[in-house]
């Protein structure tokens, strides 16, 4: 490794201050500390609390979205086999022995859309970084990982540039950059084609059922959009099980709550996600949930009384709530940083999201609106959540 | 021209602009711009009372009771808003149609009201009549250019002229549907406060 | 300056005086043209129902009229079918069945099942109905509305002269979303309509909206995609009136006729 090192090095100048190319320093730098540690010292009077930095903290997510990544490729990959009788073959074999060919296939489907999303995300980032004269920050890895996970197979690839576009501008760089920004950018991405494109993105999006296997790419609405049709889970042809384990066709990432949960647990362990937000979303969930079912009596008509009585088990495994609540949600610019405040923020998004699902038949997925929304609060949650510190302990030293 | 009227002319447009500085109007630009002709028609309707608005506040500035001075204003206002609103039913029936709500809710919007109040109140009509034209211009370049994007981008026409076809009719043109909704124009007009603030720093306000 | 207790009192007199006159004469003098317009914008959505007019054709107010010459405005007992001719600019047939149906003899309670599926709670007990007599489009157009999503739906449906075919179908006023169910007013959607079965010979409705893609071409219509309850809202709105609680009876008089 040492030649490229020399390179690095060799060219240094040209893009440190007074060198030729001084303005594109931010792209050096990108380069320079994603394949080496950085050379740079803090000065002066620091407080080191631990090793852990944003570098190590991005390529941690990173690490944890391996499993739902190629998940969303083997599956995508299978339930491509299950549509195109060329595979029947294949598919007869079952999963087990052919996941190699699944996983190709998927990879086929998945990879493009990444590219896509690193390379006019990437050159967004270097254009604001350039000019904002800032260095380019490791935060894209993770969105630019998020994104595409959130995306039906089948997106058209310049709808996934001008997602990540509009996340990556008006989600994160409007604010000021990695840090400043309010909501997730890749989840501003992803609502903002939802709302643009909507038939692609929740309307007729790709689908095959089982009991069809043989019909060539048969869409259909998602699961959530036909719950709302006839509120009854044993009409979707698929069992928990197959949402558990995510057999079931989606946007490519989210299909498996599995995944999802060991991405959970990895995130947890290296204390990278936070737990309380993980937890009190799935508490929120289950609370209103519940509460929904207890109501379920009052819908006027069969679908909605039906929709209003399913359990939480089926709102954690149907659509992206698990890989929502696990990823998204967690993302720690743009949630809430004071603990209690992650406990109401977690709750209130995991409150919201089977009240969206139900009781708004728009909007079949609840989930990613639930986190925008909350992701929106988060900061006023923080401010009271301060300020009754404050008073507590003002009370307590008797300033008052 | 001397430098005052320059001003007065001047800094509506950019610097001083109602709806992207003082950040008035927003219900009116958000709910008429999703094409050109509804955008234009709206800062017409908008031109025409706030000119005449200012003019005649402005020559009854020194008969005004201060007592019942702002009910005088909206008096005025709300009779100019019906007549436009008449007149809009009554020629432009297919614009009016689809505007008629927000044309009424002119008498709420702040810029009418507040150039009366800052304005009108304080100088000749002649003046008046140049703060309002240039408060309405002001108004209605912002719209226009919102309708503008908003029409292009969301059904692919320009003043109902074709000028991307659409995918729905046959076409490339794939209809971008935030664009047919409001929030999209939040986004546009934000999109312009970031341009005119990057190319006038005096814009910002002050941490 | 000050002003006296007098003073003040007498400006706001006059000045409301002065408004209120400007107001009042603005709106005499204009009142006829507003009307015409209004009238004019409701005939170019039948013409356009029945299949004369294209969306996004103008006519100018002549035009109209000429057409109009050949179109008669009945007035249709709800109860017993029977019609009757009456000009299109009599009060009656001006009225908005709409809301006349809210008033307690001017209407009657719709069936629960269709009134939750439809939104519609009353209807009324005389409907409009346009019998089109233009040559190559002879058509019967009748008003149409219930809720879809968001917003209710108005428009009307166009069926051939022995009530057995559907010629057209316009909705000119709902707020759905954009791309979903707003796609009700796309001309590719609206253009499957023409000549579906409409009605058989009992009087059932056969044109059917499907979720997903029609496979009975002769009878059914494709869903919006990604707009269920809008889908639905139309197929309920259908049942509604053209079933025994609308135009039924109507309708039967007509199938009888020919």
């Amino acid at each position: 490794m040492a030649p490229l090192r020399n390179l690095l090095d060799k060219v240094a100048p040209l893009f440190e201050e007074g060198g030729k190319w001084e303005k594109l320093y931010p792209l050096y730098e990108a380069a320079d500390s994603f394949l080496y540690t950085p050379g740079k010292r803090t000065e002066g009077a620091v407080h080191v609390r631990d090793g852990m930095d944003i570098k190590r903290l991005m390529v941690t997510v990173v690490i944890a979205l391996m499993p739902c990544t190629i998940w969303a490729m083997i599956n995508t990959g299978w339930q491509q086999m299950l549509a195109d009788p060329a595979h029947a073959e294949a598919v007869s074999l079952g999963l087990k022995s052919s996941w190699m060919t699944a996983l190709s296939l998927g990879a086929w489907a998945f990879l493009p859309v990444y590219a896509v999303t690193i390379a006019v995300g990437g050159a967004l980032e270097g254009v604001f970084a350039t000019v904002r004269k800032h260095e380019i920050n490791e935060g894209f890895l993770v969105t630019s990982m998020l994104f595409p996970l959130t995306l039906p197979p089948d997106l058209p690839l310049w709808m996934v540039g001008v997602g990540i576009a509009f996340g990556v501008v008006i989600g994160k760089e409007i604010f000021g950059g990695t840090g400043m920004n309010v909501l997730n950018p890749a989840l501003t991405g992803r609502i903002f084609l939802f709302f643009a494109y909507p038939s692609y993105m929740s309307g007729s999006v790709w689908r095959i059922l089982p009991a069809e296997g043989a019909v060539d790419g048969v869409t259909g609405a998602t699961a959530l959009g036909d719950l709302v049709g006839h509120g009854d889970v044993s009409q979707l042809g698929y069992t928990w099980a197959d949402y558990f384990y995510g057999l079931v066709p989606g946007s490519m990432g989210e299909t498996s709550a599995l995944c999802c949960l060991l991405g959970a647990a990895f995130l947890i362990f290296t204390k990278v996600g936070s737990w309380r937000i993980m937890l009190s979303s799935l508490l929120g969930l289950c609370g209103m949930t519940l509460l929904l079912n207890a109501l379920s009596g009052s819908g006027s008509t069969e679908a909605i009384r039906g929709y209003l009585a399913i359990g939480p088990e089926w709102h954690f495994v149907l659509g992206g709530f698990a890989f929502g609540a696990v990823f998204m949600a967690t993302d720690p610019v743009s949630a809430a940083q004071t603990d209690t405040g992650r406990w109401i923020y977690g709750a209130l998004i995991g409150a919201l999201t089977p009240l969206v699902r139900v009781i708004n038949p728009a909007y079949p997925e609840g989930v990613m609106l639930a986190i925008i929304f909350m992701n929106v609060f988060a900061p006023t949650i923080d401010y009271y959540v301060v300020k009754s510190n404050i008073k507590r302990r003002e009370a307590r030293l008797g300033v008052q | 021209m001397d430098k005052a009227t320059k001003k007065v002319l001047v800094d509506p447009l950019h610097v001083q602009n109602p709806i992207t500085l003082q950040v008035l109007g927003i219900c009116s630009a958000l709910a008429v711009t999703t094409k050109v002709e509804t955008a234009l028609v709206m800062s017409a309707a908008l031109t025409f009372v706030l000119v005449l608005s200012n003019v005649s506040i402005s020559l009854l500035r020194n008969k005004i009771p201060g007592s019942v001075r702002i009910i005088t204003q909206l008096s005025i206002i709300a009779s100019l808003v019906v007549v436009a609103d008449q007149l809009l039913q009554a020629f432009l029936f297919d614009v009016a149609k689809e505007i008629s709500v927000f044309v009424t809710l002119i008498i709420t919007n702040c810029i009418v009201m507040g150039r009366a109040e800052a304005f009108a109140m304080q100088n000749p009509p002649g003046k008046s009549a140049l703060d309002g034209l240039s408060n309405s211009l002001g108004y209605s370049w912002v719209l226009i250019a919102v309708g503008l994007f908003r029409e292009l981008l969301g059904s692919g026409k320009i003043l109902n002229y074709t000028v991307f076809e659409a995918s729905a009719d046959g076409g490339w043109y794939v209809s971008n549907g935030l664009m047919v909704l409001s929030p999209s124009a939040f986004f546009l007009i934000g999109l312009i406060i970031w341009v005119q603030r990057a190319l006038s720093p005096e814009m910002n306000e002050e941490d | 300056m000050e002003f006296s207790n007098k003073y003040i009192f007498c400006f706001s007199l006059l000045l409301c005086l002065v408004c209120s006159l400007a107001v009042a004469s603005v709106h005499d003098e204009l009142k006829d043209r507003q009307v015409k317009n209004a009238q004019q914008d409701q005939q170019s959505q039948v013409l356009q129902a029945a299949g004369i007019l294209s969306p996004d054709e103008k006519l100018t107010s002549e035009e109209i009229e000429e057409y109009f010459t050949k179109i008669k405005a009945l007035l249709v007992s709800r109860e017993t079918g029977e019609s009757e001719v009456v000009k299109i600019t009599s009060e009656e047939f001006k009225q908005d069945p709409r809301s006349v149906a809210k008033t307690a003899d001017g209407g009657v309670d719709a069936p629960e099942k269709e009134a939750k599926a439809t939104g519609v709670r009353r209807i009324a007990n005389k409907l409009r109905v346009f019998e089109v007599n233009v040559p190559g489009h002879e058509c019967l157009v009748l008003e149409i509305s219930g809720n879809g999503l968001w917003s209710t739906l108005l428009g009307y449906i166009a069926l051939s002269p022995d009530t057995r075919e559907v010629r057209g179908i316009t909705y000119y006023s709902h707020k759905e979303t954009p791309g979903l169910g707003g796609e009700v007013d796309n001309p590719k959607w609206k253009a499957q309509w023409k000549d579906k079965r409409a009605l058989g010979e009992d009087g059932e409705v056969l044109v059917e909206v499907v979720k997903g893609v029609a496979t009975d071409a002769e009878r059914e219509i494709d869903g919006l995609a990604g707009a269920t309850i809008t889908s639905r809202g139309v197929d309920s709105m259908l049942k509604l009136w053209l079933g025994d609680h609308g135009y039924g009876p109507f309708l039967k008089t007509k199938r009888g006729a020919l």
